[in-house]
């Protein structure tokens, strides 16, 4: 990359780090008119801020209102690429579907999930909260999906993730989907348990499991 | 420096069944508040967040409205805490308390928000879509979530006498109350987009705090009941636990911005405030909440998952306890001894998952010896 490419890649991902959507759009704008490829203003400028966003997120400077911005300006600079990147030849990370399991209402983890692996690149089907392990099978088919994320806030509606995942498995999908959990009551050693193929604690942590589980 | 409302206080004493110790129970209660034991530390035997652990009754079958009508039939819900406690002792400071319940969003459906019920807790619906929509958010005192909270708790002194105690509801005022209006995720946003909305809706969601309090606390206090809510700690002036579960998404900077003066307005006419700390994302805020004089004890809830068990918190309890805060602690039986050999007892107020009443009493007993 030309130095003045440089400076406009590192004006993109400062401007996401810090949440900035107008000046994000603005430097994206920049960068395709100075017909930098689309594909490192996406992996450079966008995804790699994100990166940047869940790294101060996970060492406790950055709190849910600074990743929310940061997403927020990175989906703005990403609606401004995409009508080039089917030219570019450029795929998303993956289709993901999320819900909140049967029962339970909670949804600020499931919903902070998506926003940001949709920063990274991903498509996200949001199923909503209550979701019957049959409208998870559902979109399993309907949508081709590669990731399914769970998520449980109370220890009496936790085993609907195992019920979820055995649904899964009868329908003959399981080798279709990976699927991780998440949620206050959730440990590794109860996603090991009940066969879920990943647990994350928070949505930063989430996104970078959900990149793992798509390069397994 | 730890500053009580001074009042007039005259204590008096309620005869419970169930509970023959009930005064010297209430004498360990204040003790504890001064970080003082007269025998032992007080303890209650349950588990935080119990109630949401397991349904009084099996619900998931009915319909949204059917669980509905299930959580505002005010006779039912009495009689499903009166058979939940027939038959029991109540052993240490474990008050047999009914507290009206509609969750933890109804002091914002008091404004007309509206609550989606579940099984064993209530969902806000975010009603503020459009900073217009803040025009009609209006403390009604005919609103029928206000309406049901009084009828639960007519219903509830009804029955109590010798039985139980009768609370107060659960009352979040302030940004979580500001956080079910507008929805969490929304609100995150509105402190950096529109502060000053924020503001205005904060200065709303505390407003009528005093009024909501005192209407409730009057109508306990003429049937000669205590201060209590869901924590089931009562005192005889005015006991009140501030929280702000929305400020674990949030930076010490927007806590103390938005967040720290509702706290000062709704514990400054209160004589006993125990902020209740809903895990180490609350916990982060422990300055800022140690900054009002008002706060007088705190409750630490380490939660589950990967946070339980609380041993790994003993150095945030330490440090809780360094700043010299009376602090409740949430502990599993398979905890106490390892929890006991590291803590001092002063100043410490247990509460032990345990069901069985000769357990119970082995475990006052064990308690006993620590001090």
């Amino acid at each position: 990359m030309e130095i003045a490419e440089e400076r406009t890649i590192e004006h993109i991902s400062q401007s996401v780090v810090k949440g900035d959507q107008a000046a994000t759009v603005a430097y994206v704008q920049n960068a395709l008119d100075a017909k930098i490829e689309v594909n490192t203003i996406l992996q450079v400028g966008l995804i790699n801020a994100m990166s940047e966003v869940g790294r101060l997120f996970e060492e406790g400077e950055y709190f849910v209102p600074e990743m929310l911005i940061a997403a927020r300006a990175m989906k703005s600079g990403l609606e401004l690429i995409k009508p080039f990147m089917t030219s570019a030849d450029i795929k998303p990370s993956g289709k993901v579907a999320l819900g909140t399991v049967q029962g339970d209402l909670h949804d600020i983890g499931k919903n902070l999930v998506g926003i940001m692996l949709e920063g990274s690149g991903f498509t996200i089907f949001d199923l909503g909260t209550d979701v019957s392990p049959e409208q998870v099978v559902e979109v399993i088919k309907s949508e081709q999906v590669d990731l399914i994320g769970l998520s449980a806030l109370l220890t009496t509606t936790m085993p609907m993730m195992e019920t979820t995942i055995q649904a899964i498995t009868k329908a003959n999908l399981r080798d279709r989907v990976k699927i991780m959990i998440g949620g206050a009551p959730i440990t590794q050693d109860y996603a090991d348990r009940i066969g879920a193929d990943g647990f994350a604690p928070d949505a930063s942590q989430a996104t970078r499991l959900a990149i793992n589980l798509m390069n397994k | 420096m730890k500053k009580r409302l001074e009042t007039q206080q005259v204590n008096w004493t309620i005869e419970l069944e169930a509970m023959p110790q009930f005064d010297m129970a209430m004498q360990r209660v204040y003790a504890w508040f001064e970080n003082e034991i007269i025998d032992r530390p007080p303890v209650r035997f349950i588990a935080h967040n119990a109630f949401l652990e397991a349904a009084t009754e099996d619900i998931a079958h009915l319909t949204k409205e059917q669980k509905k009508d299930w959580w505002f039939n005010s006779e039912l819900q009495v009689d499903l805490f009166i058979k939940s406690i027939e038959g029991c002792r109540f052993h240490g400071e474990t008050f047999p308390v009914f507290f009206p319940n509609l969750g933890p969003d109804v002091y914002a459906a008091f404004y007309g928000a509206e609550l989606e019920f579940g099984e064993v807790t209530s969902y806000s619906i975010p009603c503020v879509r459009r900073w217009e929509d803040a025009e009609l958010l209006k403390l009604d005192l005919d609103n029928k979530y206000f309406k049901k909270i009084e009828d639960l708790t007519r219903h509830a002194l009804e029955r109590c006498t010798g039985l139980f105690l009768v609370g107060y509801t659960d009352l979040h005022p302030g940004l979580d109350c500001v956080a079910a209006w507008r929805d969490p995720l929304q609100l995150c946003y509105d402190l950096y987009d529109e502060p000053d909305q924020v503001r205005r809706l904060a200065d709303l969601a505390i407003a009528d705090f005093d009024f909501i309090y005192n209407h409730f606390d009057a109508l306990l206090k003429e049937n000669s009941q205590l201060s209590v809510s869901w924590m089931g700690i009562p005192t005889h002036g005015k006991m009140h636990i501030p929280s702000c579960d929305f400020s674990a998404l949030i930076s010490e900077k927007f806590f103390r911005e938005f967040g720290l003066p509702i706290l000062e307005l709704e514990t400054k006419s209160m004589t006993h405030n125990i902020f209740h700390i809903d895990g180490y994302g609350v916990a982060k805020h422990l300055d800022a909440i140690l900054s009002v004089p008002e706060v007088h004890a705190l409750q630490w809830v380490q939660g589950v998952g990967d946070n339980y068990p609380i041993m790994q918190w003993v150095p945030l309890i330490k440090e809780m306890r360094s700043r010299g805060m009376p602090v409740i602690v949430d502990l599993s039986v398979e905890d106490l001894d390892n929890f006991i050999a590291v803590m001092d007892p002063r100043g410490l107020f247990l509460w032990v998952a345990v069901e069985d009443e000769q357990e119970q009493i082995d475990i006052l007993n064990r308690i006993k010896k620590w001090v």
